[in-house]
């Protein structure tokens, strides 16, 4: 039986890629002798909930994981962050425990805290600090920090106009994962090898209008006008170094959970609500109020609000409905009327020059399997992700070419990449759903999904 | 500081787990035990994943990185 190794390079996007092969000699050869796709991403494509979407083989509504941040209760301010106990779906590594495969995870969100497995783990950036317990077993944090010194779970403050700041710690962090990547497949027998870089998200994010000279911010007079391929030429690199510890027969799988567009600017949810009616609050607002603070504070009057939202790089909207909500307002018996009346406003925003976005609203149980958990009524797609959800209120206006929590250049887009060597069976898009089954096909488990 | 308890194992079954200990992937039977019963308070919801510290600290570092606000 052969291993099997899962590359994971978070926001990775086919269509960069492509522009980027004849650069990257690695993955060049890997295509070359393989096959590269798409891979579509869930709904939403957003790193929690798609990693585990892949991992699982099941939808954010069969996980009931929507988000980083989901409702635990119909209370107006009951969220909580998702973590490895959020998931009830049974990962691959799960499953091939059970028939005596070995895993070495690194680096996946969705990880933490981490689970006990057959092999050994290192959480994804959703671990507090390298102070907690992060890896299992627990003696592998001291031997990672003799390997790298400090690890980096992640980027901080990765929200800077201090792009030589940021390309330096995102190169630095990349460097480390992949060192500890490879001592951990020197360190022990293993079966499944599956990693997640997280920093061609952050450079995504941070550098995208430096890189893409459609982007309406780009400079082409910025000396950062490289640093994207530079970055990719690294990860060619560890790739490469990573691969040399491979016996031949390894089947290498190189995923992303979604790719990646350029951003063009945010809509204030709230404040449109607020504009429409469909949301009141109290008293004078200061610019910039987070919702989750002023619902805290008292300060949003229920009895006039049918619908109130959160930010991020897509919409949730939440309906006040009578009987589920505290002091709902919406009766069940018009929430189809009420969504779909939402909905179609939505999707007519237009940007501040009267020009249509594309703004896309989908409906939890319409994308899903089933719905556990609390999910949002509404997801919202500003702009068909051109634009974020700006979830602040204050400001008197709802668009916006700032984001409210600091420069950010890129938001999510829907295809991630499907590298595979040997070459996949099929040479169609794959859906990120699938990649379990490709797995445990490998493996020769079975274990459809179903 | 709680005193830290002890339990009995029946000596059959912590003779397997140390005998699989690293096919199982921990360092020892207590780690194991520990982290199974963890776990398993973690997924019926009766103990949290992160500390309320932890929690902020997290909620603080996503609202940076954009997925919330």
């Amino acid at each position: 039986m052969s291993r099997l190794a899962i590359i994971g390079l978070d926001c990775a996007d086919p269509v960069l890629l492509a522009e980027l092969l004849p650069e990257l000699p690695t993955l060049r050869r890997l295509v070359d002798e393989g096959s590269f796709s798409r891979l579509r991403s869930v709904d939403p494509p957003i790193t929690i909930p798609a990693w585990m979407s892949m991992m699982t083989g099941k939808d954010p509504g069969e996980l009931g994981v929507y988000g980083f941040r989901n409702r635990k209760d119909h209370t107006y301010d009951g969220l909580g962050i998702a973590s490895s106990a959020s998931f009830r779906e049974e990962p691959i590594w799960e499953t091939l425990g059970r028939q005596g495969h070995r895993s070495i995870l690194l680096g996946i969100p969705g990880t933490f805290p981490p689970r006990p497995i057959a092999g050994s783990l290192v959480s994804g950036f959703l671990a507090p600090s390298t102070e907690a317990t992060y890896t299992f077993p627990a003696s592998l944090a001291s031997d990672i920090k003799d390997w790298v010194g400090e690890y980096d779970l992640d980027v901080r403050g990765f929200r800077t106009d201090d792009k030589a700041w940021l390309v330096d710690q995102v190169r630095s962090m990349t460097r480390k994962r992949f060192t500890v990547a490879r001592r951990l497949l020197e360190r022990a027998p293993w079966d499944l090898f599956a990693m997640v870089e997280i920093g061609p998200d952050r450079i995504h994010h941070g550098l995208w209008a430096h890189h893409d000279a459609s982007h309406r911010k780009h400079d082409p007079a910025s000396p950062f006008t490289g640093a994207l391929t530079d970055y990719y030429r690294l990860l060619d690199d560890e790739i490469a170094n990573l691969l040399e510890l491979l016996p031949s027969s390894t089947r290498v799988l190189i995923v992303s959970d979604h790719g990646v567009q350029p951003m063009e600017g945010g809509i204030g949810i709230n404040e449109w609500l607020v504009a429409e009616g469909h949301l009141t609050l109290k008293g004078t607002i200061p610019e910039g109020s987070r919702m989750q603070d002023l619902i805290r504070e008292g300060r949003v009057d229920w009895s006039r609000t049918i619908a109130w939202g959160e930010g991020g790089y897509y919409g949730r909207l939440f309906l006040n409905l009578a009987g589920r909500e505290p002091r709902g307002t919406v009766p069940l018996r018009d929430v189809e009327e009420v969504k779909s009346e939402l909905a179609s406003k939505l999707e007519s925003i237009r940007d501040e020059n009267g020009r249509p976005i594309g703004t896309r609203v989908l409906r939890p149980e319409r994308v899903y399997a089933r719905v556990n958990g609390i999910p949002p009524d509404l997801i919202v797609y500003f702009g068909d992700l051109r634009w974020r959800s700006i979830g602040t209120v204050g400001w008197d206006r709802i668009h916006f070419h700032e984001n409210d929590t600091g420069p950010d250049d890129a938001n999510h887009a829907p295809f991630g990449i499907y590298i595979s060597s040997p070459a996949d069976e099929t040479a169609e898009d794959r859906s990120i759903l699938e990649i379990r089954d490709v797995v445990l096909d490998h493996f020769g488990t079975g274990g459809r999904n179903g | 500081m709680a005193e830290e308890k002890s339990v009995r194992i029946p000596p059959d079954l912590a003779s397997a787990v140390e005998e699989h200990l690293d096919a199982l992937g921990a360092d020892s039977l207590q780690e194991l035990v520990v982290t199974v019963l963890t776990d398993h308070l973690r997924r019926l919801g009766h103990l949290s994943a992160y500390t309320e510290e932890e929690e902020a600290e997290v909620e603080r570092r996503l609202r940076d990185l954009g997925y919330v606000d």
